[in-house]
């Protein structure tokens, strides 16, 4: 029986092993763009792979102060939380309705909006953009969060309706004996014992509404409109920025998405199904 | 009853107003201006399949369809990986959720900072190249974004390879938590080797949900890789990264020949329900057994 053990050291070593080198493949990429964001323009050209020999912020000052990041970012803080209300509420409201009341043609429908999600954004575009332009909503934020509602709740509802459809029937039940109308209903029994899954399609829609590009190319075209995402996206390659300050812009970019996935990371794993029965 | 009626038709009425002007009006009214030569201001003026006759012309066109193939080939190496990493977390090493967690890193941030991240990293004078010259294989020391096949391999390599690793890890690994453990002692008493359970256990238990992924892997080279492409090579050198996508989005944006761009959009409105048709047919036979 030594051979066993033999062979399945040599398995478990091997498996370190490529678990290693696909944990360095991920993480290495932006360990260099951390590192090199930190580095002058001038020390990244003889150095660069090494931790910088002195830490420099000038890069960060430069994005920041004398680019558009601020005002970048500020815009992405009003746009998306405003964008995030209206998609939870459309999302919330067609949940509930498709998951737990009975009306005509209730699954046909339901299905419909599922299959309207396979239409990519770029199939899309010609087209939003004219009706866009017609409502007179080019460069608002108004036309940008009607589209990205609509292109990104069909999923947040689907989210929705299967929980929904897993709720206890007493409880609606119960409201409705007491009387309250549709909207007392929604706001003060389905969105309560809804909150975890809520926190998770937030999570779902704040990382696309965050990340979204091509909608927003279209839509807000003059520059100080723009979202971070766009911001950096069109920073790149025109003016001839050095890579310094383009890893300082990313490194800006990706802090906030960081920060809150590992803050709400923590709370979708404290059993958010166990929570939602609960109630 | 009734009431209830009325009362769900209010509460999906946001839901379905928003997809009928944004989702479903494009689609049609796409289809429709790709009959029209339009500059889109003024009049637009019916030409008939016009559009796609200067399409199929287009050698800008056949270039994408070609790019678009050749990114398809790294599908399999795109799915095996992550079912093979997976396999491996599942077998619950010391310290495998750190590793899960690391891997599935990269995902939290868009692609269109990744784009930008690997357009740095594999710059001539980038640390990739650095890297191969340090360990003494300065011969590898490429420019692996300015050579025409180079761009494109390194496309298929970073978005259809690294960029899915993260979320393929943990897509499987769900897939595997409903495997019968049962199966796996079976081969254990056999005295199967790690290799040969993962071919004959763990891969055909989980055959569906590659199937699936397959599917998925598609729709994300032919219809989601603009904002990737945008920051990684602008579709370039030349059109050596250039997709369906930015066909659209050059002939749309860029030309403003809003009819011609309707004809593309077209053609990836072909491709999309092709994929929707395996699709349906890979969920119907999931639920038929």
């Amino acid at each position: 029986m030594v051979k066993p053990t033999i062979y399945s050291d040599l398995i478990h070593y091997l498996m370190y092993f490529i678990l290693i080198i696909f944990a360095f493949l991920a993480l290495y990429p932006l360990f260099f763009v951390l590192i090199t964001s930190l580095k002058s323009a001038g020390e990244y050209i003889n150095n660069k792979l090494l931790l910088p020999q002195k830490i420099s912020f000038v890069n960060y000052r430069y994005v920041w102060i004398n680019g558009n990041m601020l005002k970048y970012f500020i815009n992405s803080c009003i746009l998306i939380p405003a964008a995030l209300i209206f998609y939870l509420f459309t999302c919330i409201s067609a949940g509930f309705a498709f998951g737990r009341l009975r009306f005509p043609f209730r699954f046909l429908i339901f299905l419909s909006v599922l299959f309207l999600m396979i239409f990519p954004q770029m199939l899309l575009s010609i087209q939003i953009f004219q009706i866009v332009r017609k409502m007179h909503l080019v460069n608002t934020y108004v036309g940008l969060i009607l589209v990205w509602v609509a292109y990104f709740a069909p999923f947040g509802t689907y989210i929705m309706t299967t929980y929904y459809s897993s709720v206890p029937m007493e409880m609606v039940e119960s409201a409705r004996i007491d009387g309250a109308n549709i909207w007392q209903m929604l706001f003060r029994i389905m969105v309560p014992i809804a909150k975890p899954m809520i926190v998770i399609i937030i999570i779902i829609g704040f990382q696309s509404m965050w990340n979204e590009l091509p909608f927003s190319l279209l839509i807000l075209q003059t520059e100080h409109l723009r979202t971070i995402t766009q911001g950096i996206g069109m920073m790149q390659g025109q003016y001839g920025l050095d890579d310094t300050i383009l890893t300082a812009a990313i490194i800006s970019a990706t802090l906030v998405p960081m920060v809150l996935f590992m803050f709400f990371q923590r709370q979708i794993t404290m059993g958010s199904y166990s929570g939602a029965v609960k109630g | 009853m009734k009431s209830e009626a009325v009362d769900s038709y209010l509460l999906i009425t946001p839901l379905l107003v928003l997809l009928t002007i944004f989702i479903l009006y494009p689609v049609v009214a796409n289809i429709y201006l790709s009959f029209f030569k339009w500059k889109g201001m003024g009049r637009a003026s019916f030409i008939g399949f016009e559009n796609y006759q200067t399409m199929f012309k287009d050698q800008t066109f056949w270039t994408s369809i070609k790019n678009t193939f050749m990114l398809l080939l790294y599908v399999p190496l795109g799915t095996i990986l992550p079912i093979m990493i997976a396999a491996i977390l599942r077998e619950g090493l010391k310290g495998w959720p750190i590793f899960r967690a690391i891997i599935y890193l990269p995902n939290i941030l868009g692609y269109v900072i990744m784009g930008m991240i690997f357009s740095i990293v594999l710059r001539k004078n980038g640390p990739l190249n650095s890297v191969l010259t340090v360990v003494g294989l300065g011969d590898y020391a490429l420019d692996w974004l300015n050579k025409s096949d180079l761009a494109l391999n390194s496309l298929g390599l970073v978005y259809g390879v690294w960029i899915r690793l993260g979320f393929g890890c943990i897509y499987f690994l769900a897939a595997m938590s409903s495997i019968d453990e049962s199966l796996y002692d079976a081969a254990k008493i056999d005295g199967a080797l790690w290799w040969r359970t993962f071919w004959n256990v763990t891969v055909p238990s989980i055959r569906f949900s590659i199937e699936f992924w397959i599917v998925l892997s598609f729709i994300e080279i032919l219809a989601r890789a603009f904002p990737f492409i945008y920051t990684f090579s602008r579709g370039g050198p030349g059109f050596a990264t250039f997709t369906l996508e930015y066909g659209i989005y050059n002939a749309g944006f860029i030309a403003f020949n809003m009819g011609y761009a309707s004809a593309w959009a077209s053609m990836l409105f072909v491709f999309c329900g092709i994929i929707a048709f395996f699709q349906v047919s890979l969920m119907r036979k999931n639920i038929n057994g």
